[in-house]
């Protein structure tokens, strides 16, 4: 049992038959929140108690910030012991203080639970209602982050379903991957990896055009939904809190200008056809290398000429070739095309996971926040192509 | 300034040599100083992945012995803290691309920019080992609570002491369980300390937390919840010279502990 009065935490234990009861009930109330940083009133039954024993409470109180002030004790033997370690033992009056009310301990725990649930449930249905709006009226909108590809969408969570910030937030930290270059003492400074789905949709970032048009679905919401006022600013409170995250964007935008490897994204155009120049002719009379097995860790496939694997290739495997790399399976590995300087080769795969890809001088890194699995065997793949658009390597889709 | 160069090794493999390097290493940096950690492990590289640095080597250990990079190149930047380096073993050659001489050279050269060169020595007593300790003067030995990994490090030790180079070797107590010393299941720490009698720098407690800070690239010492992650963070500090009294790992911490205690006290079971 417990409450609060004015000045203390009422912790009432006179119900407690034996010393054991105490410290049972006294953890189990102790463990709460509300019970920490407060001073704490303490008022047991008739249970005799030690000196040693009431220590060991004290030191128990104190251990969640909290102090004992105060002890009522039905037993002297008690009483006497509290005295002994300076413990204030409350006179007769104070126990019956008309602002102490004693809620039985399951009762007050029911009002808790009770109280939590409702508020959950009242979420949850704000939620449904949310999420069942969100599909019939932001379409588009779902659609344009589909087209992202973004995976965090495919969860209901009501925050991700309101917002595109937390998507944004996720694209941010890809491109912060993405944009990480190594600064090394390489020839090749404008060395990059930009996914050509990230270019097409660059104006993601500036999408304050969708999060107003939301706001505004979420403000009508609100009225149908039919929320009591308090509520509602609690929800207003929610979402200030996510469209301040806008703010946490920036401040791993700046994080980033900060970090050494750093450099700046750069957009990038891909070019219409183009015509064949002297280095694509000599890729294609090249001679070419057909291998047919899984090559793995520590494995090492250098050619004067193209590449092509079928099968898989493992973390820790490079492949190098003067010409074209074509892994007919999961590239995981390094792979090195054009090793001689040839900048036209181009790296192609069923499923492009390498660690880190090199196209002549240049070379390209997987984005940190992308954690794969050790070697990704999903059935479906995205057949994908390397090559150096502008000095910079670049990821195209092949399924177009 | 010369940087010490301390050497990781067990002999029995799979005892937690690279956890062990990547969190002290990490450790180390935190606490302000210049770190290299250098893998010796060529064709069977972990270090470069405990740390996620694995998508940014370019250049090796190999490439920086057969020159076809400065030792400065290879050294590949923690994602989070500049003072942590790592200098990764080849993945595509074995060990004896590496002489012992050829690394001495590298920790010389590096001891003269960095406070601390951890080197991550392989399994075994064989050319990878005899290379790893070529450039140190100090040894953490780590071990595990078992039969087989005491036996190893027992001759690990024997090794050690055989060189005059290693002027203090520490012990290093990994994966400890007290609830299956408690039951007399597990060598107690006390035990193995008594069998090789040597001076002790840390217990480390099996921590599932590890396996998944290994997944990540994400060493658990930057988890200060972690119980391992505390511990390791304690060696570092033994390393550079505090004084930290071993962490308490038999008891549950705070708040529980103190119930328990009480509970004790007051004769209530469970």
């Amino acid at each position: 049992m417990e409450n609060n009065s004015q000045d203390f935490y009422l912790i009432d234990l006179s119900y407690a038959l034996s010393p054991a009861d105490i410290v049972f009930e006294l953890s189990t109330i102790l463990e709460q929140e509300m019970a920490h940083n407060q001073k704490v009133y303490l008022k047991l039954g008739n249970v005799d108690l030690n000196q040693s024993q009431l220590l060991s409470i004290k030191s128990l109180i104190n251990s969640i910030n909290s102090t004992l002030n105060a002890l009522s004790s039905e037993s002297k033997q008690t009483e006497l012991a509290a005295a002994t370690i300076g413990l204030n033992v409350s006179v007769k009056e104070k126990e019956e203080e008309p602002s102490a009310q004693y809620i039985p301990m399951t009762e007050h725990l029911e009002k808790t639970v009770s109280a939590e649930m409702a508020d959950s449930g009242f979420e949850f249905e704000v939620n449904a209602e949310k999420e069942t709006q969100e599909i019939q009226e932001t379409e588009t909108v779902e659609e344009k982050e589909n087209n992202i590809g973004n995976k965090a969408l495919n969860t209901v969570s009501a925050d991700e379903q309101q917002e595109p910030v937390p998507s944004l937030e996720k694209t941010a930290a890809e491109n912060e991957g993405k944009e990480e270059v190594l600064g090394l003492d390489k020839e090749s400074a404008g060395i990059e990896e930009t996914e050509t789905q990230n270019n097409d949709n660059s104006d993601n970032f500036e999408n304050s055009d969708n999060i107003d048009s939301l706001d505004e679905k979420i403000e009508c919401k609100q009225e149908s939904v039919n929320i009591p006022p308090l509520e509602n600013e609690e929800i207003q409170a929610q979402l200030d809190s996510i469209f301040n995250s806008e703010t946490k964007l920036e401040n791993i935008l700046a994080e980033q200008e900060n970090y050494p490897f750093v450099q700046e994204a750069v957009d990038i155009e891909i070019p219409e056809e183009e015509e064949l120049t002297e280095e694509d002719y000599q890729i294609l009379t090249m001679p070419t290398k057909y291998v047919k097995q899984t090559i793995r860790s520590g494995q090492v496939i250098k050619f004067d000429g193209n590449i092509i694997v079928i099968g898989d290739c493992h973390p820790g495997s490079e492949l190098h070739a003067a010409g074209d790399i074509t892994v007919w399976g999961t590239l995981g590995g390094i792979a090195h095309a054009g090793c001689e300087g040839n900048r036209r080769a181009r790296i192609r795969a069923l499923q492009l996971n390498a660690i880190q890809l090199r196209i002549g001088e240049f070379y390209a890194r997987r984005p940190d926040a992308l954690n794969v699995a050790y070697i990704d065997k999903t059935n479906s793949v995205t057949p994908e192509e390397a090559r150096i658009i502008n000095d910079n390597i670049v990821i195209l889709k092949l399924t177009d | 300034m010369t940087g010490r160069v301390i050497v990781i090794t067990s002999g029995k493999g799979g005892v937690g040599k690279t956890t062990t390097s990547a969190n002290i290493g990490t450790a180390l940096a935190k606490n302000g100083a210049g770190v290299v950690l250098i893998d010796t492990d060529i064709g069977l590289r972990n270090l470069d992945l405990l740390l996620g640095l694995e998508n940014r080597i370019v250049y090796t250990l190999v490439d920086v012995v057969e020159e076809r990079c400065k030792l400065k190149q290879a050294l590949v930047k923690d994602k989070k803290n500049p003072n942590l380096c790592l200098l990764a073993a080849a993945q595509t050659r074995d060990k004896s691309a590496v002489t012992a001489e050829q690394l001495k050279a590298i920790c010389e050269e590096l001891q003269e920019e960095y406070d601390y060169i951890l080197v991550d020595c392989p399994a075994g007593i064989e050319q990878g080992f005899q290379t790893a300790i070529a450039g140190a003067s100090e040894a953490i030995v780590v071990t595990t609570p078992e039969m087989s990994a005491v036996r190893d490090a027992d001759r690990i030790i024997g090794l050690l002491e055989a060189k005059e180079e290693i002027k203090s070797y520490k012990l290093l107590i990994n994966r400890v369980r007290p609830s299956m010393i408690k039951a007399n299941d597990m060598m107690s720490v006390d035990d193995v300390v008594d069998i090789l009698s040597c001076n002790l720098i840390g217990i480390i407690p099996e921590d599932t937390g590890i396996i998944t800070s290994t997944n990540k690239g994400e060493p658990i010492v930057n988890d200060e919840k972690s119980l391992a992650g505390q511990a390791y963070n304690n060696v570092a500090r033994r390393i550079s010279g505090e004084e930290v009294p071993f962490l308490d790992i038999d008891e549950p911490k705070g708040f529980d502990a103190l119930v328990a205690k009480v509970k004790k006290l007051f004769g209530i079971k469970g």
